[in-house]
Protein backbone atom coordinates (compact mmCIF):
# COMPACT_ATOMS: atom_id res chain seq x y z
CA UNK A 1 0.00 0.00 0.00
CA UNK A 2 1.93 3.03 -1.19
CA UNK A 3 0.37 6.34 -0.56
CA UNK A 4 1.35 9.83 -1.63
CA UNK A 5 2.53 12.33 0.94
CA UNK A 6 -0.48 14.59 0.64
CA UNK A 7 -2.74 11.61 1.16
CA UNK A 8 -0.99 10.50 4.33
CA UNK A 9 -0.95 14.08 5.59
CA UNK A 10 -4.69 14.21 5.06
CA UNK A 11 -5.09 10.95 6.95
CA UNK A 12 -3.05 12.26 9.85
CA UNK A 13 -5.14 15.43 9.93
CA UNK A 14 -8.38 13.49 9.79
CA UNK A 15 -7.70 10.57 12.11
CA UNK A 16 -5.01 11.52 14.58
CA UNK A 17 -4.88 15.29 14.82
CA UNK A 18 -8.21 16.12 16.54
CA UNK A 19 -7.54 13.77 19.46
CA UNK A 20 -3.84 14.54 19.75
CA UNK A 21 -4.54 18.28 19.59
CA UNK A 22 -7.00 18.23 22.49
CA UNK A 23 -4.82 15.86 24.52
CA UNK A 24 -1.77 18.04 23.93
CA UNK A 25 -3.55 21.28 24.72
CA UNK A 26 -5.50 20.14 27.78
CA UNK A 27 -3.28 17.42 29.28
CA UNK A 28 0.34 17.67 28.11
CA UNK A 29 0.60 21.47 28.10
CA UNK A 30 -1.02 21.67 31.57
CA UNK A 31 1.43 19.06 32.91
CA UNK A 32 4.37 21.09 31.61
CA UNK A 33 2.77 24.30 32.81
CA UNK A 34 2.29 22.92 36.32
CA UNK A 35 5.95 21.91 36.49
CA UNK A 36 7.07 25.36 35.28
CA UNK A 37 4.72 27.21 37.68
CA UNK A 38 6.30 25.27 40.55
CA UNK A 39 9.45 27.34 40.01
CA UNK A 40 7.61 30.67 40.24
CA UNK A 41 5.95 32.73 42.95
CA UNK A 42 2.69 32.98 41.04
CA UNK A 43 -0.21 34.20 43.14
CA UNK A 44 -3.75 34.90 42.02
CA UNK A 45 -3.73 38.34 43.61
CA UNK A 46 -0.20 39.42 42.69
CA UNK A 47 0.25 41.45 39.53
CA UNK A 48 3.66 40.03 38.60
CA UNK A 49 5.09 36.51 38.60
CA UNK A 50 8.80 35.89 39.26
CA UNK A 51 11.10 32.97 38.70
CA UNK A 52 12.15 31.81 42.16
CA UNK A 53 14.04 28.62 41.37
CA UNK A 54 13.67 25.92 43.99
CA UNK A 55 12.24 28.22 46.64
CA UNK A 56 8.70 26.76 46.53
CA UNK A 57 10.07 23.22 46.79
CA UNK A 58 12.25 24.21 49.76
CA UNK A 59 9.24 25.81 51.42
CA UNK A 60 7.17 22.72 50.65
CA UNK A 61 9.66 20.22 52.06
CA UNK A 62 10.20 22.39 55.13
CA UNK A 63 6.47 22.50 55.83
CA UNK A 64 5.16 20.06 58.46
CA UNK A 65 1.71 20.33 56.94
CA UNK A 66 2.95 18.97 53.62
CA UNK A 67 4.39 15.87 55.29
CA UNK A 68 1.17 15.41 57.23
CA UNK A 69 -0.91 15.62 54.05
CA UNK A 70 1.47 13.23 52.30
CA UNK A 71 1.25 10.77 55.20
CA UNK A 72 -2.56 10.95 55.11
CA UNK A 73 -2.51 10.21 51.37
CA UNK A 74 -0.30 7.16 51.87
CA UNK A 75 -2.46 5.87 54.75
CA UNK A 76 -5.65 6.17 52.65
CA UNK A 77 -3.98 4.67 49.57
CA UNK A 78 -2.51 1.73 51.50
CA UNK A 79 -5.87 0.88 53.09
CA UNK A 80 -7.73 1.31 49.81
CA UNK A 81 -5.26 -0.91 47.91
CA UNK A 82 -5.28 -3.73 50.48
CA UNK A 83 -8.79 -3.96 51.97
CA UNK A 84 -11.05 -4.06 48.87
CA UNK A 85 -8.53 -6.35 47.17
CA UNK A 86 -8.60 -8.94 49.98
CA UNK A 87 -12.31 -8.64 50.82
CA UNK A 88 -13.19 -8.48 47.12
CA UNK A 89 -11.43 -11.77 46.44
CA UNK A 90 -13.07 -13.41 49.48
CA UNK A 91 -16.53 -12.22 48.43
CA UNK A 92 -15.90 -13.23 44.81
CA UNK A 93 -15.04 -16.75 46.02
CA UNK A 94 -18.24 -16.75 48.07
CA UNK A 95 -20.39 -15.53 45.16
CA UNK A 96 -18.77 -17.71 42.50
CA UNK A 97 -22.01 -19.59 41.66
CA UNK A 98 -24.04 -18.91 38.56
CA UNK A 99 -27.58 -18.89 39.96
CA UNK A 100 -30.08 -16.05 40.07
CA UNK A 101 -29.49 -15.39 43.78
CA UNK A 102 -25.75 -14.93 43.37
CA UNK A 103 -26.13 -12.79 40.27
CA UNK A 104 -28.50 -10.53 42.21
CA UNK A 105 -26.06 -10.26 45.12
CA UNK A 106 -23.31 -9.27 42.68
CA UNK A 107 -25.41 -6.32 41.53
CA UNK A 108 -25.90 -5.22 45.14
CA UNK A 109 -22.15 -5.18 45.69
CA UNK A 110 -21.60 -3.34 42.43
CA UNK A 111 -24.11 -0.50 43.03
CA UNK A 112 -21.74 1.86 44.96
CA UNK A 113 -19.23 1.65 42.09
CA UNK A 114 -21.60 3.53 39.79
CA UNK A 115 -22.52 6.19 42.35
CA UNK A 116 -20.56 9.44 42.40
CA UNK A 117 -18.14 10.12 45.25
CA UNK A 118 -20.31 13.06 46.29
CA UNK A 119 -23.45 10.95 46.65
CA UNK A 120 -21.55 8.24 48.53
CA UNK A 121 -20.15 10.88 50.88
CA UNK A 122 -23.59 12.39 51.51
CA UNK A 123 -24.99 8.95 52.36
CA UNK A 124 -22.20 8.17 54.83
CA UNK A 125 -22.18 11.62 56.35
CA UNK A 126 -25.82 11.19 57.28
CA UNK A 127 -25.04 7.86 58.92
CA UNK A 128 -21.83 8.87 60.70
CA UNK A 129 -22.92 12.24 62.11
CA UNK A 130 -23.40 12.42 65.90
CA UNK A 131 -27.14 11.61 65.77
CA UNK A 132 -26.77 9.18 62.86
CA UNK A 133 -27.71 5.52 62.55
CA UNK A 134 -24.29 4.09 63.31
CA UNK A 135 -24.01 5.74 66.68
CA UNK A 136 -27.22 4.01 67.75
CA UNK A 137 -25.26 0.78 67.70
CA UNK A 138 -21.79 1.91 68.69
CA UNK A 139 -22.49 4.69 71.19
CA UNK A 140 -21.01 8.14 70.64
CA UNK A 141 -18.06 7.54 68.33
CA UNK A 142 -16.64 10.63 66.63
CA UNK A 143 -16.43 8.96 63.22
CA UNK A 144 -15.75 12.22 61.45
CA UNK A 145 -14.96 14.53 64.38
CA UNK A 146 -12.25 12.57 66.21
CA UNK A 147 -8.84 13.37 64.64
CA UNK A 148 -7.65 9.85 65.41
CA UNK A 149 -10.59 8.19 63.63
CA UNK A 150 -11.76 10.46 60.78
CA UNK A 151 -9.05 9.45 58.30
CA UNK A 152 -9.93 5.78 58.81
CA UNK A 153 -13.63 6.52 58.36
CA UNK A 154 -12.88 8.15 55.01
CA UNK A 155 -10.68 5.21 54.00
CA UNK A 156 -13.44 2.80 55.01
CA UNK A 157 -15.99 4.66 52.90
CA UNK A 158 -13.67 4.53 49.88
CA UNK A 159 -13.23 0.79 50.45
CA UNK A 160 -17.02 0.40 50.54
CA UNK A 161 -17.29 2.21 47.23
CA UNK A 162 -14.50 0.25 45.48
CA UNK A 163 -15.28 -3.22 46.85
CA UNK A 164 -17.85 -4.11 44.18
CA UNK A 165 -15.38 -3.27 41.42
CA UNK A 166 -12.88 -5.78 42.82
CA UNK A 167 -15.60 -8.41 43.33
CA UNK A 168 -16.71 -8.22 39.69
CA UNK A 169 -13.16 -8.26 38.30
CA UNK A 170 -12.24 -11.25 40.50
CA UNK A 171 -15.43 -13.09 39.52
CA UNK A 172 -14.46 -12.70 35.87
CA UNK A 173 -10.96 -13.92 36.70
CA UNK A 174 -12.34 -16.95 38.53
CA UNK A 175 -14.68 -17.61 35.64
CA UNK A 176 -11.67 -17.89 33.35
CA UNK A 177 -9.96 -20.66 35.34
CA UNK A 178 -10.38 -23.95 33.45
CA UNK A 179 -12.49 -26.42 35.47
CA UNK A 180 -10.16 -29.30 34.49
CA UNK A 181 -7.39 -27.77 36.59
CA UNK A 182 -9.56 -28.06 39.72
CA UNK A 183 -10.63 -31.56 38.81
CA UNK A 184 -7.03 -32.61 38.32
CA UNK A 185 -6.08 -31.04 41.65
CA UNK A 186 -8.91 -32.88 43.43
CA UNK A 187 -7.81 -36.16 41.87
CA UNK A 188 -4.32 -35.44 43.20
CA UNK A 189 -5.84 -35.06 46.67
CA UNK A 190 -5.28 -31.31 47.03
CA UNK A 191 -7.33 -29.61 49.77
CA UNK A 192 -9.12 -26.25 49.41
CA UNK A 193 -6.13 -24.12 50.42
CA UNK A 194 -3.78 -26.09 48.20
CA UNK A 195 -6.13 -25.69 45.24
CA UNK A 196 -6.43 -21.98 45.96
CA UNK A 197 -2.65 -21.48 46.22
CA UNK A 198 -1.64 -23.61 43.25
CA UNK A 199 -4.53 -23.12 40.82
CA UNK A 200 -6.76 -20.12 41.61
CA UNK A 201 -4.19 -17.57 42.76
CA UNK A 202 -1.77 -17.91 39.82
CA UNK A 203 -4.66 -18.01 37.33
CA UNK A 204 -6.18 -14.71 38.47
CA UNK A 205 -2.91 -12.75 38.27
CA UNK A 206 -4.21 -10.24 35.70
CA UNK A 207 -7.31 -9.58 37.81
CA UNK A 208 -4.99 -8.73 40.73
CA UNK A 209 -3.07 -6.34 38.46
CA UNK A 210 -6.20 -4.55 37.26
CA UNK A 211 -7.61 -4.15 40.77
CA UNK A 212 -4.36 -3.03 42.35
CA UNK A 213 -3.65 -0.38 39.72
CA UNK A 214 -7.24 0.87 39.76
CA UNK A 215 -7.28 1.08 43.58
CA UNK A 216 -3.90 2.76 43.65
CA UNK A 217 -5.06 5.51 41.30
CA UNK A 218 -8.40 5.95 43.13
CA UNK A 219 -6.77 6.11 46.56
CA UNK A 220 -4.07 8.53 45.54
CA UNK A 221 -6.39 11.07 43.92
CA UNK A 222 -9.06 11.07 46.66
CA UNK A 223 -10.65 14.50 46.84
CA UNK A 224 -14.42 14.85 46.97
CA UNK A 225 -14.96 12.42 49.85
CA UNK A 226 -12.69 14.58 51.99
CA UNK A 227 -14.37 17.77 50.80
CA UNK A 228 -17.85 16.59 51.81
CA UNK A 229 -17.08 14.51 54.89
CA UNK A 230 -14.49 16.54 56.80
CA UNK A 231 -13.24 19.40 54.61
CA UNK A 232 -9.73 18.39 55.64
CA UNK A 233 -10.41 18.53 59.39
CA UNK A 234 -11.09 18.06 62.23
CA UNK A 235 -8.41 20.51 63.28
CA UNK A 236 -5.77 21.33 60.73
CA UNK A 237 -5.26 18.91 57.83
CA UNK A 238 -5.89 15.76 59.87
CA UNK A 239 -7.68 14.20 56.89
CA UNK A 240 -6.48 16.36 53.97
CA UNK A 241 -4.92 14.45 51.07
CA UNK A 242 -2.32 15.83 48.71
CA UNK A 243 -4.92 16.23 45.93
CA UNK A 244 -7.19 18.07 48.37
CA UNK A 245 -4.34 20.36 49.41
CA UNK A 246 -3.34 21.12 45.80
CA UNK A 247 -6.93 22.03 44.87
CA UNK A 248 -7.57 24.10 47.99
CA UNK A 249 -4.35 26.09 47.63
CA UNK A 250 -3.95 26.39 43.87
CA UNK A 251 -7.37 26.15 42.24
CA UNK A 252 -9.79 27.44 44.87
CA UNK A 253 -7.11 29.41 46.73
CA UNK A 254 -4.50 31.89 45.55
CA UNK A 255 -1.11 30.18 46.12
CA UNK A 256 -0.73 28.92 42.54
CA UNK A 257 3.08 28.61 42.53
CA UNK A 258 3.23 26.72 45.82
CA UNK A 259 0.40 24.38 44.81
CA UNK A 260 2.13 23.77 41.46
CA UNK A 261 5.30 22.65 43.28
CA UNK A 262 3.17 20.32 45.39
CA UNK A 263 1.39 19.02 42.27
CA UNK A 264 4.78 18.35 40.66
CA UNK A 265 5.79 16.22 43.66
CA UNK A 266 2.43 14.43 43.41
CA UNK A 267 3.06 13.75 39.73
CA UNK A 268 6.54 12.35 40.44
CA UNK A 269 5.15 10.04 43.15
CA UNK A 270 2.32 8.66 41.01
CA UNK A 271 4.66 8.02 38.06
CA UNK A 272 7.21 6.22 40.28
CA UNK A 273 4.53 4.29 42.16
CA UNK A 274 2.66 3.06 39.08
CA UNK A 275 5.93 2.14 37.39
CA UNK A 276 7.06 0.01 40.32
CA UNK A 277 3.68 -1.61 40.87
CA UNK A 278 3.21 -2.48 37.19
CA UNK A 279 6.72 -3.97 37.02
CA UNK A 280 6.16 -6.16 40.07
CA UNK A 281 2.70 -7.35 39.07
CA UNK A 282 3.58 -7.94 35.42
CA UNK A 283 6.56 -10.03 36.41
CA UNK A 284 4.27 -12.24 38.46
CA UNK A 285 1.98 -12.67 35.44
CA UNK A 286 4.85 -13.61 33.16
CA UNK A 287 6.17 -16.20 35.59
CA UNK A 288 3.09 -18.40 35.25
CA UNK B 1 -22.07 -25.98 54.32
CA UNK B 2 -24.69 -26.15 51.59
CA UNK B 3 -27.16 -23.87 53.40
CA UNK B 4 -24.48 -21.83 55.12
CA UNK B 5 -23.15 -20.37 51.89
CA UNK B 6 -26.34 -18.65 50.63
CA UNK B 7 -27.20 -17.47 54.16
CA UNK B 8 -23.72 -16.03 54.64
CA UNK B 9 -23.74 -14.42 51.20
CA UNK B 10 -27.17 -12.83 51.72
CA UNK B 11 -26.27 -11.58 55.21
CA UNK B 12 -23.03 -10.03 53.97
CA UNK B 13 -24.74 -8.40 50.99
CA UNK B 14 -27.49 -7.03 53.26
CA UNK B 15 -24.92 -5.51 55.61
CA UNK B 16 -23.05 -4.04 52.68
CA UNK B 17 -26.18 -2.65 51.04
CA UNK B 18 -27.53 -1.14 54.27
CA UNK B 19 -26.51 2.48 53.46
CA UNK B 20 -28.43 2.35 50.18
CA UNK B 21 -31.47 1.06 52.08
CA UNK B 22 -31.19 3.99 54.50
CA UNK B 23 -31.22 6.46 51.61
CA UNK B 24 -34.04 4.92 49.62
CA UNK B 25 -36.35 4.46 52.61
CA UNK B 26 -35.27 7.76 54.21
CA UNK B 27 -36.15 9.67 51.08
CA UNK B 28 -39.75 8.43 51.39
CA UNK B 29 -40.13 9.44 55.06
CA UNK B 30 -40.91 12.74 56.77
CA UNK B 31 -37.74 14.25 58.30
CA UNK B 32 -38.78 13.54 61.88
CA UNK B 33 -39.07 9.81 61.08
CA UNK B 34 -35.54 9.77 59.65
CA UNK B 35 -34.35 10.98 63.05
CA UNK B 36 -36.56 8.77 65.21
CA UNK B 37 -36.61 5.51 63.21
CA UNK B 38 -33.90 5.48 60.55
CA UNK B 39 -34.23 1.72 60.09
CA UNK B 40 -38.01 1.43 59.75
CA UNK B 41 -39.91 1.19 56.51
CA UNK B 42 -41.68 4.35 55.35
CA UNK B 43 -45.31 3.75 56.38
CA UNK B 44 -47.01 5.30 54.62
CA UNK B 45 -44.41 6.53 52.10
CA UNK B 46 -44.43 10.22 51.26
CA UNK B 47 -43.19 11.91 48.11
CA UNK B 48 -42.78 15.26 49.91
CA UNK B 49 -38.95 15.11 49.75
CA UNK B 50 -38.88 14.24 46.05
CA UNK B 51 -41.47 16.95 45.33
CA UNK B 52 -39.36 19.47 47.22
CA UNK B 53 -36.34 18.77 45.01
CA UNK B 54 -38.25 18.52 41.73
CA UNK B 55 -40.36 21.60 42.42
CA UNK B 56 -37.62 23.96 43.66
CA UNK B 57 -38.27 27.61 42.88
CA UNK B 58 -34.93 28.00 41.11
CA UNK B 59 -35.36 24.74 39.16
CA UNK B 60 -31.85 23.67 40.26
CA UNK B 61 -32.46 19.96 39.73
CA UNK B 62 -33.83 20.37 36.21
CA UNK B 63 -31.17 22.82 35.02
CA UNK B 64 -28.45 20.62 36.53
CA UNK B 65 -29.97 17.57 34.84
CA UNK B 66 -29.94 19.36 31.49
CA UNK B 67 -26.27 20.30 31.94
CA UNK B 68 -25.32 16.77 33.00
CA UNK B 69 -27.11 15.19 30.05
CA UNK B 70 -25.53 17.62 27.57
CA UNK B 71 -22.03 17.21 29.00
CA UNK B 72 -22.26 13.43 29.21
CA UNK B 73 -23.75 12.86 25.75
CA UNK B 74 -21.40 15.28 23.95
CA UNK B 75 -18.30 14.03 25.82
CA UNK B 76 -19.06 10.36 25.25
CA UNK B 77 -19.90 10.73 21.56
CA UNK B 78 -16.82 12.86 20.88
CA UNK B 79 -14.60 10.52 22.91
CA UNK B 80 -15.85 7.40 21.15
CA UNK B 81 -15.28 8.83 17.66
CA UNK B 82 -11.95 10.55 18.35
CA UNK B 83 -10.39 7.73 20.36
CA UNK B 84 -11.48 5.09 17.82
CA UNK B 85 -9.93 7.06 14.95
CA UNK B 86 -6.77 7.90 16.86
CA UNK B 87 -6.31 4.33 18.11
CA UNK B 88 -6.79 2.97 14.60
CA UNK B 89 -4.28 5.42 13.17
CA UNK B 90 -1.68 4.69 15.85
CA UNK B 91 -2.03 0.91 15.66
CA UNK B 92 -2.09 0.64 11.87
CA UNK B 93 0.43 3.33 10.92
CA UNK B 94 3.98 2.22 10.21
CA UNK B 95 5.46 5.59 11.14
CA UNK B 96 8.06 5.45 13.86
CA UNK B 97 6.58 8.07 16.17
CA UNK B 98 3.31 6.22 16.74
CA UNK B 99 4.75 3.78 19.28
CA UNK B 100 6.03 6.48 21.68
CA UNK B 101 2.83 8.46 21.06
CA UNK B 102 0.77 5.48 22.19
CA UNK B 103 2.89 5.05 25.33
CA UNK B 104 2.63 8.76 26.10
CA UNK B 105 -1.15 8.54 25.84
CA UNK B 106 -1.30 5.52 28.13
CA UNK B 107 0.80 7.36 30.72
CA UNK B 108 -2.05 9.87 30.81
CA UNK B 109 -4.30 7.21 32.35
CA UNK B 110 -2.64 7.79 35.71
CA UNK B 111 -2.59 11.60 35.90
CA UNK B 112 -4.78 12.84 38.77
CA UNK B 113 -6.99 15.77 37.70
CA UNK B 114 -5.72 17.87 40.63
CA UNK B 115 -2.26 18.07 39.01
CA UNK B 116 -3.45 19.73 35.79
CA UNK B 117 -6.67 21.50 36.69
CA UNK B 118 -5.22 24.96 37.33
CA UNK B 119 -3.49 25.23 33.92
CA UNK B 120 -6.57 23.73 32.25
CA UNK B 121 -8.65 26.63 33.53
CA UNK B 122 -6.07 29.01 32.01
CA UNK B 123 -6.10 27.29 28.61
CA UNK B 124 -9.89 27.18 28.55
CA UNK B 125 -10.01 30.79 29.71
CA UNK B 126 -7.72 31.88 26.87
CA UNK B 127 -9.98 30.04 24.42
CA UNK B 128 -13.06 31.73 25.90
CA UNK B 129 -14.46 28.37 27.01
CA UNK B 130 -14.57 28.81 30.79
CA UNK B 131 -18.03 28.70 32.37
CA UNK B 132 -19.43 26.80 29.39
CA UNK B 133 -20.67 23.30 28.72
CA UNK B 134 -18.31 23.07 25.73
CA UNK B 135 -15.37 23.89 28.00
CA UNK B 136 -16.23 20.96 30.30
CA UNK B 137 -16.68 18.71 27.25
CA UNK B 138 -13.22 19.67 25.89
CA UNK B 139 -11.57 19.02 29.26
CA UNK B 140 -13.36 15.65 29.52
CA UNK B 141 -12.43 14.58 25.99
CA UNK B 142 -8.75 15.37 26.57
CA UNK B 143 -8.65 13.76 30.02
CA UNK B 144 -10.45 10.51 29.12
CA UNK B 145 -8.95 10.11 25.62
CA UNK B 146 -6.21 7.74 26.89
CA UNK B 147 -8.83 5.34 28.25
CA UNK B 148 -10.69 5.26 24.93
CA UNK B 149 -7.47 4.79 22.95
CA UNK B 150 -6.36 2.07 25.38
CA UNK B 151 -9.55 0.04 24.89
CA UNK B 152 -9.78 0.57 21.12
CA UNK B 153 -6.07 -0.07 20.50
CA UNK B 154 -6.26 -3.38 22.36
CA UNK B 155 -9.28 -4.35 20.30
CA UNK B 156 -7.93 -3.22 16.91
CA UNK B 157 -4.73 -5.16 17.56
CA UNK B 158 -6.87 -8.31 17.50
CA UNK B 159 -8.67 -7.54 14.22
CA UNK B 160 -6.91 -8.96 11.13
CA UNK B 161 -5.51 -6.23 8.88
CA UNK B 162 -6.24 -8.23 5.70
CA UNK B 163 -9.89 -7.27 5.76
CA UNK B 164 -9.00 -3.58 5.59
CA UNK B 165 -6.45 -4.18 2.84
CA UNK B 166 -8.97 -6.09 0.75
CA UNK B 167 -11.42 -3.22 1.02
CA UNK B 168 -8.79 -0.60 0.20
CA UNK B 169 -7.91 -2.39 -3.04
CA UNK B 170 -11.46 -1.68 -4.15
CA UNK B 171 -10.45 1.96 -4.12
CA UNK B 172 -12.39 3.07 -1.07
CA UNK B 173 -10.97 6.19 0.59
CA UNK B 174 -9.42 5.73 4.02
CA UNK B 175 -12.28 7.60 5.66
CA UNK B 176 -15.01 5.58 3.99
CA UNK B 177 -13.00 2.47 4.70
CA UNK B 178 -12.83 3.33 8.38
CA UNK B 179 -16.49 4.19 8.88
CA UNK B 180 -17.96 1.48 6.65
CA UNK B 181 -15.61 -1.43 7.22
CA UNK B 182 -13.55 -0.94 10.38
CA UNK B 183 -15.79 0.93 12.81
CA UNK B 184 -18.67 -1.59 12.68
CA UNK B 185 -16.24 -4.33 13.75
CA UNK B 186 -15.25 -2.23 16.79
CA UNK B 187 -18.75 -2.21 18.21
CA UNK B 188 -17.97 -4.29 21.34
CA UNK B 189 -15.07 -1.99 22.21
CA UNK B 190 -17.22 1.07 21.49
CA UNK B 191 -19.91 -0.28 23.81
CA UNK B 192 -17.56 -0.63 26.75
CA UNK B 193 -15.92 2.74 26.10
CA UNK B 194 -19.32 4.45 26.00
CA UNK B 195 -20.64 2.72 29.11
CA UNK B 196 -17.56 3.38 31.22
CA UNK B 197 -17.12 6.96 30.15
CA UNK B 198 -20.85 7.58 30.48
CA UNK B 199 -20.72 6.60 34.15
CA UNK B 200 -17.43 8.40 34.85
CA UNK B 201 -18.37 11.64 33.12
CA UNK B 202 -21.81 11.68 34.75
CA UNK B 203 -20.24 11.25 38.19
CA UNK B 204 -17.40 13.72 37.63
CA UNK B 205 -17.28 16.42 40.25
CA UNK B 206 -14.11 18.46 40.19
CA UNK B 207 -14.01 19.46 36.50
CA UNK B 208 -17.62 20.71 36.30
CA UNK B 209 -17.27 22.38 39.72
CA UNK B 210 -14.30 24.45 38.58
CA UNK B 211 -14.82 24.79 34.81
CA UNK B 212 -18.58 25.34 34.77
CA UNK B 213 -18.31 27.52 37.85
CA UNK B 214 -21.22 29.04 39.73
CA UNK B 215 -22.24 31.35 36.87
CA UNK B 216 -23.29 28.70 34.40
CA UNK B 217 -25.27 26.47 36.72
CA UNK B 218 -24.16 23.03 37.82
CA UNK B 219 -24.26 19.38 36.95
CA UNK B 220 -26.29 17.04 39.15
CA UNK B 221 -23.19 15.94 41.10
CA UNK B 222 -22.21 19.52 41.86
CA UNK B 223 -25.88 20.20 42.62
CA UNK B 224 -25.82 17.53 45.35
CA UNK B 225 -22.69 19.13 46.80
CA UNK B 226 -24.23 22.62 46.79
CA UNK B 227 -27.38 21.33 48.45
CA UNK B 228 -25.32 19.76 51.27
CA UNK B 229 -24.68 23.25 52.61
CA UNK B 230 -28.18 24.45 51.85
CA UNK B 231 -30.26 21.65 53.36
CA UNK B 232 -27.72 20.96 56.13
CA UNK B 233 -29.47 18.36 58.29
CA UNK B 234 -32.62 18.02 56.19
CA UNK B 235 -31.59 14.55 55.16
CA UNK B 236 -34.91 13.67 53.56
CA UNK B 237 -34.36 16.29 50.86
CA UNK B 238 -30.64 15.47 50.59
CA UNK B 239 -31.43 11.78 50.09
CA UNK B 240 -34.03 12.68 47.48
CA UNK B 241 -31.57 14.91 45.61
CA UNK B 242 -28.86 12.21 45.77
CA UNK B 243 -31.31 9.61 44.52
CA UNK B 244 -32.55 11.79 41.65
CA UNK B 245 -28.95 12.65 40.71
CA UNK B 246 -28.02 8.95 40.55
CA UNK B 247 -31.25 7.68 38.97
CA UNK B 248 -30.25 8.25 35.29
CA UNK B 249 -26.91 6.50 35.74
CA UNK B 250 -28.53 3.66 37.69
CA UNK B 251 -31.08 3.11 34.90
CA UNK B 252 -28.29 3.31 32.33
CA UNK B 253 -26.40 0.66 34.28
CA UNK B 254 -29.39 -1.67 34.69
CA UNK B 255 -30.17 -1.42 30.97
CA UNK B 256 -26.59 -2.15 29.90
CA UNK B 257 -25.48 -4.31 32.82
CA UNK B 258 -24.35 -7.21 30.64
CA UNK B 259 -22.06 -5.12 28.41
CA UNK B 260 -20.85 -3.16 31.41
CA UNK B 261 -19.60 -6.21 33.24
CA UNK B 262 -18.24 -7.69 30.01
CA UNK B 263 -16.28 -4.50 29.37
CA UNK B 264 -15.04 -4.27 32.93
CA UNK B 265 -13.78 -7.79 32.90
CA UNK B 266 -12.39 -8.04 29.38
CA UNK B 267 -8.92 -7.48 30.76
CA UNK B 268 -9.31 -9.76 33.75
CA UNK B 269 -9.39 -12.97 31.71
CA UNK B 270 -6.64 -13.42 29.22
Amino acid sequence: MRRSNSQSAREFAGFALPGLFLYGLLVLVPIGWTVVLGFTDRNRFAAATHWVGLEQFQRLFGDDQFWLVLKNTFVVTAIVVVVPNVLGLAIALLLDRNTLLYRLLRSLFFTPVILSGIVVSVIWQSMLRPGGVLNRFFGAVGWLSDPGIALYSISGILCWQMLGFCVVVYLAGLNGVPRELYEAAIVDGAGWWRRFGSVTWPMIASAVTINTVMLLISGFKVYEHILVLTNGGPGRNTTASIAFDVIEKGVRGDRIGFAAAEATVMLAIIVALSGVVLQVLRRREVHL
Amino acid sequence: MRTLRPIGAVALAALFFFPVYVVVTGMLKPVKDIQSSPLGLPTPPTTANLDAVLGREDGLYWSALLNSVQITVLSVVALTLLSAMLAHYLVRSTARWTRPALLMLLAGLMIPPAVILQPITQVLGAAGLMNSVIGVVCANVAYYLPFGVFVFAGFIGGVPVEMEEAASIDGASRFRLFWQVVFPTLRPAAASVMIFLGVWVWNDFLTPLIVLGPESGTTVTVGVYRSVGEYSTDFGTLYAFSFLASLPVLLFFVALQKQFVAGLTAGAVK
